[in-house]
């Protein structure tokens, strides 16, 4: 197989932009993108586009609208859909497109705007003989951090994880956030602010939730051998995995309403199965890892995220955040982009946040957050339905 | 005035009307598994012959989770004026399922993980024409 760079990458500051189309927010994105890999429009040969949940029919097609505006050059353009792990899949298939050697410049790129508040429930025009469990979990009243809250009370019954502990992770991601010019949210939290805010989902608080933001990412892929024609600094993708749901999974996964758990199967398995596809991929395991994206969409996440992608045992996660080993400076360092607690949930494009803040820190261009001597970084993103994908960036 | 009608949550749920409501669920006879709601084939891969059966569950199980909601859900669900927080349960029953559900009949600072809670079958809300939305709950069994 071909080995497969990064040369460039483009971030738009996340925030809440209805006056600026979409378009427009990924145009000036991907120009970042390929501004900073020197290549032009062009150039590339495929497009894989996030297919966006709110944007309606164009939303669907979201590469193919895009495309219309960068310029069409009647490239193929694949639009893909994997929930709020979309941006993964994204870089699974650029990825893979360079891989198998049928093309050697590629764009993987994401833009979403979201609602506001709880994500809503969506219509369906199908005709069915019983309402879907998506359906009836919305008419039930069940938004997504009420899952996130049944898995987060267990843990703290079986561990004896407190709500300050909860606080940590938000405080935590709250001080590598205030250090990204990127972020929506820069602004240090204290663990008392975290706690007096209000209970949304018992045991998540507000400032326990990420909150819902407008954003955009452009990732351009080259075919390694090629890449030092535009770059110095190559950054190698060592593993770029997807991964779905096992069956007899314990997870009151988004949705649920009747679970069937089996003896053996982890907690998130698409998320297990992915972490431990990327590492046999790039042929390395956590313990070579010098840093970590994880997708926090609560401060249920980075606990339960740090054991399934191997970083500690079983119900000793909130233990590393307790030590402040999860800070910049630490032993292994979580979010230093600020993750999605300061970004915001950007379903199609969030994952992107992560795969630029590797990118930066292999390159050493993260500034005032920078991962010293980082060499290995890997990110994980999830999405309902049991959405998966990792992804191993090395020097 | 025009009479409240009761909607059902979804068909094909629960036994309705009866005075012992039950969840109807999915049995396969030959790998033995559950599945709610109900489905036409059995979901596990391992499985081959996958006779599926339809049957009802039992109504009694543990906690295993639980959450309340203090910030009332989106459309379509209709939270009540004023707002009173919900409690949601997550409830291990005895053919291995965990079935998730309003809880009533609790106060928040009651609940505890391990607690025996029954199923019922009742209004979960009024719906914006003034009618009620019918879904299973749980309460808790008085020792
Ligand atoms: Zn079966």
């Amino acid at each position: 197989m071909t080995r497969v760079a990064i040369i460039g990458v483009g971030l738009h500051p996340w925030g809440k932009f209805p006056e600026k189309p979409w378009t427009q927010i990924m145009v000036d994105t991907a120009r970042e993108a390929l501004a900073d890999a020197g290549v032009e429009w062009t150039d590339i040969q495929t497009l894989i586009a996030g297919s966006q949940i709110w944007g309606g029919r164009k939303g669907t097609y979201a590469g193919n609208y895009f495309a219309e505006v960068m310029g069409e050059t009647g490239i193929p353009i694949i639009n893909v859909n994997n929930a709020c792990a979309t941006a993964g899949a994204v870089m699974r298939v650029a990825y893979m497109t360079i891989a198998s050697g049928v093309a050697d410049l590629v764009m993987a790129a994401g833009v979403d705007k979201s609602p506001k508040g709880f994500f809503p429930s969506l219509p369906v025009y199908h005709q069915e003989p019983m309402p879907s469990v998506d359906t009836l979990r919305w008419n039930i009243g069940l938004p997504n951090p009420v899952f996130w809250a049944l898995e987060c009370r267990r843990r703290m019954e079986l561990y004896g994880v407190t709500d300050a502990d909860l606080a940590k992770t938000k405080v935590v991601m709250s001080k590598h956030g205030v250090l990204n010019p990127k972020a929506r949210y820069r602004k240090i939290f204290t663990e008392e602010e975290v706690l007096n805010s209000a209970m949304v989902a018992d045991p998540l608080r507000l400032y326990e939730i990420c909150a819902t933001s407008d954003g955009a990412g452009a990732v351009v892929l080259c075919n390694l051998q090629k890449a030092k024609k535009y770059t110095t600094k190559p950054i190698i993708v060592a593993a770029s995995s997807v991964a779905s749901g096992v069956y007899g999974d314990p997870t009151a996964r988004i949705p649920s309403l009747g679970i069937n758990p089996k003896p053996g199967v982890p907690i998130i398995s698409e998320s297990y199965v992915a972490a431990k596809a990327a590492y046999d991929q790039a042929g390395i395991g956590p313990e070579d890892i010098d840093f970590v994206e994880l997708p926090d969409n609560s401060a249920w996440h980075p606990l339960q995220y740090l054991e399934t992608m191997g970083f500690c045992k079983e119900g000793e996660s909130h233990l590393l955040f307790r030590k402040e080993e999860t800070l910049i400076g630490g032993k292994l360092p979580v979010c230093p982009s600020g993750g999605f607690s300061s970004f915001g949930e950007a379903t199609m494009a969030q994952g992107f946040v992560q795969v630029y803040e590797i990118v930066k820190q292999l390159r050493e261009e993260a500034g005032a957050r920078q991962v010293k001597g980082a060499k290995v970084g890997i990110a994980e993103v999830y999405g309902a339905a049991a959405n998966n994908s990792a992804l191993i960036l090395k020097k | 005035m025009t009479e409240k009608r009761q909607i059902l949550v979804g068909e094909g749920l629960f036994t309705w009307p009866s005075d012992k409501p039950k969840l109807i669920a999915t049995h396969c006879k030959s790998c033995g598994d559950y599945f709610f709601p109900k489905s036409f084939t059995c979901h596990n891969p391992k499985c081959k012959e996958k006779q599926v059966e339809e049957v009802t569950l039992s109504q009694r199980g543990k906690l295993w989770s639980y959450s309340v909601l203090y910030y009332p859900p989106p459309p379509p669900f209709v939270p009540r004026d004023p707002f009173e927080p919900i409690p949601i349960a997550e409830v291990e029953i005895p053919e291995g399922l965990k079935i998730i559900g309003m809880m009533e009949g609790i106060k928040p600072k009651d609940i505890k993980i391990g607690m025996t809670l029954e199923l019922t079958v009742g209004t979960l809300y009024t719906d914006k024409n003034g009618n009620d939305v019918i879904g299973w709950k749980f309460t808790p069994v008085k020792a």
